[in-house]
């Protein structure tokens, strides 16, 4: 007879700390592992939205409110702002202060901003000019790129800042804030962008006209013919970098090719759009924000039906702009919020909404260039940053922590579909006059579908069959 | 799905490669040898040293004993009828707590670990801490005979001599809920450790199953003839096995998942001790099954205890242990060891004088116990207070609520049963689904079968299901005309047919 008792393997020292871990992955020792896994992701989910915070920092300057943001080229930490005060400041989201600050750049309200190539940058002004600066910027390799969270302030970045401080005033005091070069023109402007090669730029005036740097009169003249209508936005593809698009004040977008010289399509919408970004992936594809409250994307091959509504806001979108990945957008509002939407999730389920107490309408909003941040300027005459990711954590992170924010993660993502998971995951607690402002639109759209179907069931079979809500947006096109 | 299945098949391929430590077990090597013949002097023999100090006999006073054991197997929990209690490592012979509480004790449990432990007393249950400090008097815990604690929801369950079940919450402090089984004093309760359900054997036979959401059992099940003595579940088998044992003298083996008879039964021989008759089962992690009964102790393997059989076959022994002139209170396996402890009392009548001798026996079953532990689920029994710490927070972390207990634990999770839809609503107000199916662009398996087959039947075939379709689409009131048209002959078109054709499509269009 043989006979044996049981042996335990000898434990080893886990990797999770100090004490020995033994692991059996057998299910059978793993009873109820389903519910207390759910109940892990549950945990997951409500912990997410305990550091949910978005807010990084804000940064003054301007004494009015800001209206355009700006990306540098090549440049993490650095944006550009510019106000109705006629100011446009140089921002180090790192150090969060002003690198640069160009005082009464334009009389009265700054049109719009872009970069040029180099270190340079063109505004625009309803001073009926349009100037080139030259940007004074810090060295890249003095740690500037890194942005972290405002806890973690150490004394060296308030010494560095006192430096810049006296930077500044160096700067000042040697007034070099001269504009290399001015273009005048005969017309208030509203919009500037610089083609993405050559040394071309198109303005929106009463018209769209295209530059040259090195000449003070435009070489082109790209107006769609016959119309008189403000245009508001103009802007280059970076793709096709010799298509642009504009939008104007009687409801119109209309796509020009600088090689043909001319405009080649136009469509007339329900209302007029108030911002306009071409997506940074796909060439072909742009994103409008609407005054009707809604954001929508196009394919220019196919112009007549939006290939997507983006339904959240509960006022006038102001601006909107693609994240460098081209997988999200971030709008900012009349309503007082900046929403992150994910492509293709129409309704925001899976996006976000910031607000603050103090942040009044958002006049722009931004992505940085690592997609990381979003910016948003407003009213208030703030420029503020937000986490694109509200929960992210910034800083640096051990390896523990990190599996263990993946690890969560995963959960959240294989129990999103239950009710209690999804119900913590998708709450977004907004300010009471954005809750009070949705519902309310929610009842008077309600209404008028309601409306609709009774007129429907009441007239004669065929006679008005529901359309397509994307069917309804453009009602003219012209090529 | 297929993956899915695959994927668990590769994951049991790894359980067994990661698993190292070695399962024990008595080999039989010549046709005339019987396991069952080995006893507990031979075992002890053929084991190494430490292994065969783990076999002792400790003579006590104060009763039949109750015990427990802690879910990592080091700690040991008894409680004496007459009011003995004791908790301690048996292994280092450590005594965390001796208690004198002079009343009558009838079962012990520990708690979240071995820190804490719950006294079912003549009145109430109360709670003491590892000191042996009383930390809570449970008063709504009217006689209690039985407890059984949940770990994975801190519920602390009693069964009473009221017939009432109680779940106490033990880290809120709250009566979860009070189930009034209306089948009188409950003197037998077990846990399926695997969904946490619980199984109460009452006085007229019956066996029912019980959770915390439900105010009437899941199951009800008349097991035996006689009162239900013993109840347990395999946790080996993910709780699909039970066994119960009743004053009939017949213990019965029943599969949880059809309750049309039991799969075997057999009968063994039974007297009573102060209050513990009938024989007492416990299934060891291997699935193993002990029935302590009058005189001996025996333990049965699978899968022979669970295989259908003839009326009244005992199953092959695997092992038997004789306990001469005495009633088994209680036998439990120690969980990731190869041991069983057995509390048993035998009377004596010596010169007139009767004399009461309890022993709690640990004897050697080789191959009973699993020893591969899992330190997240508490079976590590090298365990020290700072992970034991830890994984008391982690385990509160993780506290399931009392509405997860169901007796299917992978409900959980699963697909929702498809609502009824209101046809009454209008278009746009049904839902997602609905609509989409109305446009034929749902993406629905059963209906794109149904399309290839039409498809690919003949001309006639076609036809009819066409006709079909068109009877299930009809709506409104019959009109004569379409009627006339329908019920005269198709092949037959005179001029009044096609008038009428041209009529009924101008009316329709």
């Amino acid at each position: 007879m043989k006979i044996s008792l049981l042996q335990h393997a000898t434990p080893h020292p886990g990797n999770s700390g100090p004490m020995p871990v033994q692991r059996n992955p057998d299910a059978l020792m793993h009873p109820l592992s389903r519910a207390r896994e759910r109940k892990r992701a549950l945990n997951a989910s409500k912990m997410e939205r305990m550091f949910s915070k978005p807010f990084v920092a804000a940064f003054e300057g301007h004494e009015d409110a800001v209206e355009c943001l700006e990306r540098v080229r090549g440049r993490v930490g650095t944006v550009i702002s510019a106000g109705f005060d006629g100011k446009i400041i140089v921002h180090s989201l790192a150090r969060r202060n002003a690198l640069q600050t160009i005082g009464n750049a334009h009389q009265g309200k700054i049109g719009g901003i872009c970069m040029a190539t180099g270190d340079r940058l063109l505004s625009c002004g309803h001073d009926r000019s349009i100037k080139l600066w030259s940007l004074k910027l810090p060295n890249m390799d003095d740690g500037e790129e890194a942005i972290e969270d405002s806890a973690e302030n150490d004394e060296e970045g308030v010494t560095r800042r006192i430096k810049s401080i006296h930077l500044d005033a160096l700067e000042d005091s040697k007034s070099l804030n001269k504009p290399l070069l001015v273009y005048p023109s005969k017309v208030p402007l509203n919009s500037i962008h610089h083609h993405r090669y050559q040394s071309l730029f198109a303005t929106a005036s009463n018209g769209v006209h295209v530059w040259d740097e090195t000449k003070t009169a435009p070489i082109t003249n790209l107006t769609f013919t016959g119309s008189s209508e403000t245009v508001d936005v103009v802007r280059f593809n970076m793709s096709e970098a010799s298509v642009l698009a504009s939008i104007g004040s009687e409801r119109t977008m209309c796509l020009y090719d600088i090689r043909t010289g001319k405009a080649e399509r136009r469509i007339v919408m329900q209302m007029r759009s108030n911002a306009l970004s071409w997506s940074p992936t796909q060439p072909s594809v742009f994103l409008l924000a609407s005054e009707d409250h809604n954001l929508y994307t196009f394919d220019i091959r196919a112009l007549s039906t939006p290939t997507q509504i983006y339904k959240g806001h509960v006022s006038a979108v102001t601006s909107c702009d693609w994240s460098p990945t081209g997988t999200e957008f971030v709008s900012g509002g009349w309503d007082r919020t900046v929403r992150v939407w994910k492509e293709g999730d129409g309704n925001g389920k899976e996006g976000e909404s910031y607000h603050t107490k103090r942040m009044q309408r958002v006049l722009s909003a931004m992505y940085t260039s690592d997609a990381r941040f979003v910016l948003s300027a407003s009213d208030d005459g703030n420029v503020r940053l937000w986490k694109a990711n509200p929960h992210e954590r910034l800083g640096v992170l051990d390896t523990r922590e990190r599996n263990a924010i993946e690890y969560r993660e995963a959960l959240k993502q294989r129990w999103k579909f239950d009710e209690e998971v999804g119900k913590v995951l998708r709450s977004r607690p907004v300010p009471k006059a954005i809750k009070t402002a949705t519902s309310l639109k929610r009842t008077m759209l309600d209404a008028s579908a309601e409306k609709e179907d009774r007129r429907r069931k009441h007239s004669r079979k065929g006679e008005t069959n529901p359309r397509a809500e994307r069917k309804k947006l453009v009602i003219a096109m012209a090529e | 799905m297929e993956e899915g299945r695959k994927d668990r098949k590769t994951r049991m391929e790894d359980v067994q490669m990661l698993n190292v430590g070695e399962t024990g077990g008595m080999q039989v090597e010549g046709a005339l040898e019987r396991t069952w013949k080995m006893t507990q002097k031979d075992i002890v023999e053929n084991v190494g040293l430490d292994d065969a100090r783990s076999r002792s006999d400790w003579r006590l006073d104060g009763g039949p004993y109750a015990c427990r054991y802690s879910r990592n197997g080091r700690h040991l929990a008894i409680a004496g009828r007459q009011g003995h209690v004791a908790t301690f490592d048996w292994q280092t012979a450590t005594v965390h707590a001796e208690l004198q509480l002079k009343e009558t004790c009838r079962d012990i449990t520990f708690l979240q670990d071995h820190s804490m432990f719950a006294v079912a007393q003549s009145k109430y249950v109360y709670m003491y801490d590892l000191n042996g400090v009383e930390l809570h008097r449970l008063s709504a815990h009217i006689e209690p005979t039985k407890l059984e604690y949940l770990p994975y929801h801190f519920l602390l369950v009693s069964a009473s001599n009221t017939g009432f079940l109680k779940y106490q919450d033990i880290s809120t402090g709250q009566t979860v809920v009070e189930h009034r089984s209306k089948l009188g004093p409950c003197r037998t309760m077990c846990q399926n450790t695997w969904n946490s359900v619980i199984h109460l054997g009452h006085q007229n036979g019956t066996v029912t199953l019980w959770t915390p959401n439900s105010p009437t059992p899941h199951v009800r099940l008349l097991a035996h003839l006689g009162e239900v003595t013993a109840v347990a579940v395999d946790g080996s088998s993910s709780g699909r096995y039970m066994a119960t044992s009743g004053a009939d003298g017949r213990v019965k083996v029943w599969d949880c998942r059809n309750w049309k008879g039991c799969l075997r039964q057999w009968s063994v021989r039974t007297g009573t001790a102060q209050g513990f008759q009938g024989a007492q089962l416990d299934w060891s992690q291997k699935g193993m099954l002990a029935v302590g009964s009058t005189n001996s102790v025996n333990v049965f393997q699978q899968p022979t205890i669970t295989s259908m059989h003839g009326p009244l076959a005992t199953p092959p022994l695997y092992m038997a242990h004789p306990t001469p002139r005495s009633q088994t209170s209680s036998t439990r396996f120690i969980p990731h060891r190869d041991l069983l402890a057995i509390s048993h009392s035998s009377s004596s009548d010596k010169s007139g004088i009767l004399t009461h001798d309890h022993v709690i026996s640990t004897i050697l079953v080789p191959g009973s116990g699993n020893p591969n532990y899992d330190t997240a689920e508490g079976g590590d029994p090298h365990e020290g207070s700072k992970g034991r710490r830890e994984r008391e927070v982690r385990s509160l972390l993780e506290k399931l609520e009392p509405s997860t207990i169901t007796v299917d634990p992978e409900m959980l999770g699963g697909l929702r049963e498809e609502a009824k839809v209101d046809e009454s609503l209008v278009h746009r107000k049904q839902p997602r689904f609905q609509r989409l199916r109305a446009s034929g662009k749902a993406d629905e398996p059963d209906a794109m079968q149904e399309d290839d087959e039409a498809g690919t039947g003949s001309a006639d075939e076609k036809g009819t299901v066409l006709e079909k379709k068109r009877v299930g689409k009809m709506r409104g009131r019959d009109k004569s005309m379409k009627r006339y048209l329908r019920k005269k002959r198709k092949n037959v078109i005179d001029e009044a047919t096609v008038r009428f054709v041209g009529n009924l499509d101008g009316m329709v269009c």
